[in-house]
């Protein structure tokens, strides 16, 4: 199990993004660290870019001038054509040296290594709006790939007062559970599906671990808000909702339950990484099966 | 009956049907259009009116006013008075002379209604028999004379309403009240509404334009008192205040006039402590947030003032109401405002009454004459520093730049100290030795200011204990970038000298696309936070005010600075070149102490950060920063939080005025293209809230640019 660490060294954290007043990623204001890596693969991904444990480079075909900038600047030859940009991938080493001089941000290195004492100093800067509620939340891809350094950066936090949550996909490393549950004020926890099968199929992997660690959280005392992502025609089932319930009634410590519909926005961030549009339309739940999911899961 | 939502929610029902319905058919123009048919009174036929003095004329014109006004009395109204003239609505004193309007009325003022509602209006008129007695044979006299010839044409047009409504069954109610006030001390919170209605009203019938000030000073007494004496409840209170707000947007047109039709400075003030250091909080408070969050009158720009112990639940209040969107409530953070209040020399318990001016410049209400001179920083730097890139200026490094545009600002605010030497007549050598000169008449607001029936002099002449001329800093974002885009790559980085960088300006950054797309990504300017940058936008302001205070008492008035540029930034778009900080000539410029449109990239947050990082108890008459967020960041529990840690943020960090908006571009959008469906959606604009549907296009694109980007 210790390899599921291997990605950096206890004070660093490989992070996508940090992106501050954030409303809806735990309560109050908050400063949420997006942490690269995550070990599901779900088709309806709203970040894919925090999939890969390490960094890449993400190109808005948009934003480009056709200046040229980057392919000076690469030394691996990665940039070429000529009426359209293309990026030959397989060569890029993730150097960022292109993403350096784009002048329109077109291009960006996603997944930059940062110190603890580097992301704290962003967290510090909107400590006036946390209040007692607000905080850090740690998100990404799932936080707890990068275990220890993860739950060092929690606990700096908690040090100095600053509520923390995580939100995690729930599969990681279960020797962390214990120092994971005594740093987190709020564990923000996808539960994407409780049929067993759908959720191999449709996140790669299975939801035995996921729930285990849900479970013994759950014994060590954590807080916990179920987030159950809606897929139209994948788990708007009764009997999916039936077991959210029962799962939410078996947590001591429930926070509450969040319906979050899929949208399809997620899904352009794919071509982002040169990837085809994964969104769906058809994904999108109906506001009649967003109002029965809440009626019967009744939170 | 649908009263508009921006959140889309259902605003909750409190007030009875009917009063709704009042409110409904007022907002949408039941009452204000027949000001468009009765502009003015006509003075053409008034003997002698070529050889009377400019007072005279005043006084002439204010006695025409009260016996030709139209009275006005709504269905269901439980409050009496109504504002009639068209001409008024624009600002000038509603009579005409050979087809020109006499002169201009005032705005930016907010009057002494405690002493109205204590005393009484026979106390004012005592203290002007008093003082002409006082004053007999001295050069005070005709302005005496005129106090009590306006309190005469109070009472023709109060008698006036007593005739209309004293047969009328329905309103023996409004009939009663006005049998005691606003003449005498009103003795119950009805009359007290009645009272302030009344007196707001006749000065808004005379072409002037008055903020409300502390209503909940101002009425919570009263209040407290019928509901121990079980002489009222709550419910009933609400009815009674909730056509006061009603009554409020009778005086609108509906007409496209610029910059909207609701923008006339009733502002209201709530919260915050009282002289003595109490906290003012009511139930009248709370009944002003419900009338705002059911009604959503936007007419009333309300603002709160917060402290470090303001209570919870009333910040969860306040942040519900927000939600409905219409920027209805703003935020001044009390102790830093009183903080730069006794910095420029107010005394505590003074400081602690501050209300605003009918926008939201800070003054002490009812005893401060204001106006204020806004200027475009921006201007100055392109025009006077970088001599609009004609190529002939150079520095050798950022400081002598720097320095050279701060001497730009002096003098600008010197020609600001010159122009004020009209006012005053040398009458001796020593600096001191001044008196003020005549001004255009402004009797009937100066009954309600303190000092000017003391003193014998008006509103504008010296009357009031304090005389304000607040040099407003405009174009702080706009003119903060590009200094630091020209430190960056002139003196830092060295990409090119200041001659190529103007000669690229002058161009209109032409065939310089990588450079331009350069300088406007890769740099963090104003509003994001950014250490560097904001320590230039602190040093500005600081020594920008410097300058200001440097001024003062050399003349009868004080210069407390200011930063704004309400809306004037759309004018002074088009006249402005490209900047360094890689805009094109003539492209949205800042509002206020706002970042650039399109420029702030890390949330609201990290602009009021960057706002803060300046010493704001410098800018005595204040500095607004506006926040625009959509409603869906501000839905649920979280949101509300998210709402509330704003505002306690905001406080802490030190911000003086900010107003937040929750508006959605798209929607609003849609409102210029379908303005009949949207008649009751309001907007913050600056300062002041405007149906958006009478907003011309500019002005609507100008609010819509502001709400692209968040
Ligand atoms: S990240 Fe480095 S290797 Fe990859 S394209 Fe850019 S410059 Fe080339
Ligand atoms: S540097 Fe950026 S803008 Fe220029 S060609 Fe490369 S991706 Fe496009």
């Amino acid at each position: 199990m210790h390899k599921m660490n291997m990605y950096n060294r206890d004070n660093r954290l490989r992070v996508t993004e940090i992106q501050r007043f954030c409303m809806h990623d735990g309560p109050g204001i908050r400063t949420t660290v997006f942490l690269k890596g995550c070990p599901l693969r779900c088709a309806w991904c709203h970040n894919p870019e925090t999939q890969k444990a390490t960094a890449e480079l993400l190109f808005e075909e948009r934003r480009c001038i056709g200046c040229g900038a980057c392919r000076e600047a690469c030394a691996y030859g990665v940039h070429g054509g000529i009426d359209r940009h293309e990026i030959d991938r397989q060569k890029c080493r993730a150097c960022g040296a292109c993403a350096d001089v784009c002048p329109t941000h077109a291009l960006t290195l996603c997944g930059k290594e940062m110190s603890l004492e580097e992301i704290l100093a962003e967290i510090e800067r909107d400590r006036a709006f946390y209040g007692e509620n607000g905080g850090v939340t740690l998100s990404g891809g799932e936080p707890f790939l990068q275990g220890r350094a993860a739950i060092e950066l929690l606990r700096l936090c908690r040090q100095r007062g600053v509520h923390t949550a995580v939100e995690t996909c729930g599969y990681f490393d279960e020797q962390l559970l214990a120092d994971a549950v005594s740093v987190t004020d709020l564990f923000l926890w996808d539960v994407k599906d409780t049929d067993g099968e759908r959720h191999r199929r449709y996140t790669g992997v299975s939801n035995e671990r996921i729930l285990q660690n849900l479970s013994r959280a759950d014994a060590f005392g954590a807080k916990i808000r179920l987030r159950c992502i809606l897929v139209a025609g994948v788990n708007t089932d009764a009997e999916h909702y039936r077991r959210i319930a029962s799962l939410a009634n078996s947590l001591s410590h429930l926070d509450g339950v969040d319906l979050i519909p899929y949208h399809a926005y997620g899904g352009s961030k794919a071509t982002l990484l040169g990837l085809a549009d994964n969104g769906r339309r058809d994904w999108i739940p109906t506001e009649e099966q967003i109002a029965e999911a809440r009626e019967m899961i009744g939170r | 009956m649908e009263f508009y939502a921006v959140n889309g929610k259902k605003r909750p029902i409190r007030l009875c049907d009917a009063t709704r319905r009042f409110a409904y058919e007022s907002l949408n123009r039941k009452y204000g259009l027949d000001t468009l048919e009765h502009r003015a009174v006509d003075l053409d036929g008034v003997e002698g009116y070529e050889s009377m003095t400019m007072l005279e004329r005043y006084d002439v014109a204010i006695e025409t006013i009260v016996r030709e006004a139209r009275i006005r009395i709504c269905e269901n109204e439980k409050l009496s008075g109504a504002a009639t003239f068209g001409a008024a609505i624009r600002h000038g004193v509603p009579a005409r002379y050979q087809g020109q309007t006499i002169c201009m009325s005032i705005s930016h003022l907010t009057v002494d209604f405690e002493t109205v509602l204590k005393k009484g209006i026979h106390h004012i008129r005592k203290n002007a028999e008093q003082s002409l007695e006082a004053h007999r044979g001295t050069d005070r006299e005709p302005f005496l004379k005129s106090c009590l010839k306006c309190l005469d044409a109070f009472d023709v047009w109060h008698g006036r309403y007593l005739d209309a409504l004293r047969d009328r069954p329905e309103y023996r109610a409004n009939y009663e009240n006005l049998k005691n006030v606003p003449h005498k001390p009103a003795t119950n919170f009805y009359e007290a509404v009645q009272s302030l209605w009344f007196t707001f009203a006749f000065l808004r019938l005379c072409g002037n334009w008055p903020g409300i000030g502390r209503i909940d000073y101002l009425l919570g007494d009263y209040l407290k008192k019928d509901l121990a004496d079980g002489r009222l409840t709550l419910d009933e209170a609400r009815e009674i205040l909730a056509h006061f707000f009603i009554k409020g947007c009778e005086w609108i047109n509906g007409k496209y006039i610029g910059s909207g039709d609701a923008q006339h400075y009733q502002n209201i003030l709530l919260c915050g402590v009282d002289e003595d250091g109490n906290e003012v909080t009511n139930e009248v408070t709370y009944l002003v947030l419900d009338i705002l969050e059911e009604l959503g009158i936007s007419d009333f720009p309300t603002s709160v003032r917060v402290n470090r112990n303001t209570d919870e639940t009333l910040l969860r209040r306040v942040a519900e109401v927000m939600r409905y969107g219409g920027g209805v409530l703003a935020v001044y953070n009390e102790e830093l405002v009183i903080d730069a209040l006794l910095r420029d020399g107010y005394e505590l318990r003074e400081a602690r009454k501050f209300a605003n001016d009918g926008c939201w410049e800070v003054q002490i209400p009812g005893k401060t004459f204001f106006t204020y001179y806004p200027f475009d920083s921006l201007r100055l730097l392109q025009q006077k520093t970088l001599r609009a890139y004609d190529g002939t200026v150079d520095f050798a490094d950022f400081e002598s730049l720097y320095r050279n545009y701060i001497a730009e600002i002096r003098g600008e605010v010197e020609r600001i100290f010159q122009s004020q030497q009209k006012y005053f007549e040398k009458i001796g050598d020593s600096p001191k030795d001044w008196k003020w000169v005549e001004q255009i008449p402004c009797t009937v607001v100066s009954l309600f200011e303190e000092g000017c029936i003391e003193k014998g002099a008006s509103y504008q002449e010296g009357g009031p204990v304090y005389n304000l001329k607040s040099p407003h800093i405009g174009g702080l974002a706009d003119t903060v970038n590009s200094l630091y885009a020209v430190k960056k790559l002139v003196y830092e980085e060295k990409k090119l000298s200041l001659r190529e960088l103007c000669e690229i300006l002058k161009k209109d950054w032409e065939g310089e696309e990588q450079l331009r797309q350069s300088v406007l990504n890769r740099y963090s300017y104003y509003g994001n936070d950014n250490d560097e940058i904001d320590a230039i936008a602190a040093r500005l302001l600081s020594d920008f005010a410097d300058i200001c205070v440097s001024f003062n008492d050399k003349c009868g008035y004080r210069f407390p600075a200011g930063v704004s540029t309400f809306g004037r930034q759309i004018e002074w778009a088009p006249h402005r070149g490209a900047t360094p900080y890689g805009r094109r000539a003539g492209e949205v410029l800042a509002a206020n102490c706002s970042p650039t449109p399109g420029t702030d990239t890390n949330g609201a947050t990290a602009i009021i950060r960057s706002y803060c990082k300046a010493d704001l108890t410098k800018l005595a008459s204040g500095a607004a920063l506006d926040i625009r967020l959509l409603p869906s960041s501000v839905e649920g529990e979280d949101g509300l939080q998210a709402l509330v840690g704003l505002m306690r943020g905001f406080v802490l960090l030190g911000g003086f005025f900010m107003q937040p908006d929750v508006a959605d571009a798209a929607v609003l959008r849609e409102a210029q293209e379908r303005p009949e469906d949207y008649r009751t959606l309001s907007v913050r604009v600056s300062g002041w809230n405007a149906r958006f549907v009478t907003l011309n296009k500019e002005w609507q694109d100008m609010v819509i640019a502001q709400n692209e980007h968040v």
